[in-house]
């Protein structure tokens, strides 16, 4: 056999096995959130709007919060969460800050409207608050 | 020039031999986990869209790495320059590329550790072909690449991860492909030093893939991957 009829086998086995595998292959990727993305109130206890996120296939979860503007929110980590997801940041409201264990929270009041992404410190794990 | 490497592809020199090698790599992987999966994976759930993907992608990498090794074994020993290069590619490319896709399941210590383990082993093989800075640069390259690797796995994980599988073997195939190309420059001249059938190619397949194979299933997890 010719090292050409090879090669054409060879692509053919690439193309057809690749196309097989990338169809069947579970949601690793950037798909994912658009999949699975969640909504959460956030839960009420005083006046401080609390939020307890968790990890579900590689991502926060939930993955959209809802909180009301001008209560304070607290926001903390469960202990499915690990390495750099334990940095949590909003970058436009400006905050940021390591969440290390359950108990430690992120305490911040929104006082405008509207629709900020939250994220891990490298933004890999990310999601949306929404302030209504 | 390259049309002539182009040529060789089908001529009696080792470049003649390397897309059957290719082949025989590939057809050893698929026998390999055809087996396994019908003896004892099937009963993994949802085996396939898990780790299908992954495990297509290491078969076709150890098939692109080996027959590299398999054009550069045929020559045995080369200059200091070019023996450098070759152990600074294989030491690089194997490592990345099993750095990468075993971290997409295993996580980025493990994937890392075990990428830069795989390149070590072809960086310091392959480099010793023009002796200690050869070695040296594949111990290098293999430490580098596998960590580099393993992190770029990680940050994608949210992040077209899947597409990135296919363009990062593709750049490292273009890659692989310009070191056959340097080789068969450098080697044009030369006689070949060593003669080999396609027994190593299999055995050195088959471990490699046993191995691996392993490792992304049973294998230890890190962070948000256990």
């Amino acid at each position: 056999m010719k090292n050409t009829t090879i090669a054409v086998i060879i692509g053919l086995v690439l193309v057809i096995g690749g196309i097989f595998f990338f169809a069947n292959a579970q949601s690793i990727s950037g798909d994912y959130n658009n999949q699975n993305s969640n909504t959460s109130q956030a839960s009420q206890n005083g006046n401080v709007q609390k939020v307890v996120l968790s990890l579900k296939n590689y991502n926060y979860y939930p993955n959209m919060i809802t909180v009301k503007a001008g209560e304070p929110v607290s926001i903390s980590l469960d202990n499915s969460i690990q390495g750099c997801y334990r940095y949590f940041a909003i970058p436009q409201l400006n905050l940021g800050k390591a969440l290390p264990t359950p108990s430690d929270t992120l305490d911040f009041t929104p006082t405008q409207k509207g629709t900020y992404r939250f994220q891990c410190g490298m933004g890999m794990g990310y999601g949306t608050l929404i302030v209504e | 020039m390259f049309k002539e490497f182009l040529k060789e592809l089908n001529g009696r020199r080792v470049e003649g031999e390397m897309l059957k090698t290719a082949v025989v790599s590939l057809l050893t992987s698929a026998i390999f986990l055809i087996g396994i999966y019908f003896l004892s994976l099937k009963n993994i759930s949802e085996f396939i869209p898990k780790y299908g993907l992954d495990l297509f992608f290491i078969s076709l990498s150890y098939a692109l790495i080996i027959l590299v090794v398999r054009q550069i074994r045929a020559y045995k020993e080369f200059a200091c320059m070019s023996g450098m290069m070759i152990g600074m590619t294989l030491g690089m490319i194997s490592s990345f590329l099993i750095g990468f896709y075993v971290a997409s399941i295993n996580g980025m210590f493990f994937g890392g550790f075990f990428g830069i383990a795989v390149g070590f082993l072809f960086g310091i093989w392959n480099g010793k072909c023009c002796g200690i800075m050869g070695i040296m640069e594949g111990m290098m390259a293999a430490f580098m690449g596998g960590l580099m690797g393993a992190m770029t796995a990680f940050m994608l994980i949210n992040d077209h991860l899947k597409i990135a599988f296919i363009l990062v073997f593709i750049i490292s195939a273009i890659i692989m492909v310009g070191l056959n190309y340097m080789v068969y420059k450098e080697t044009k001249e030369r006689e070949r030093e060593i003669k080999e059938g396609y027994f190593s190619v299999i055995v050195l397949t088959f471990v490699l893939m046993a191995i691996t194979t392993w490792f992304i299933v049973f294998g230890p997890r890190g962070g948000i991957f256990a």
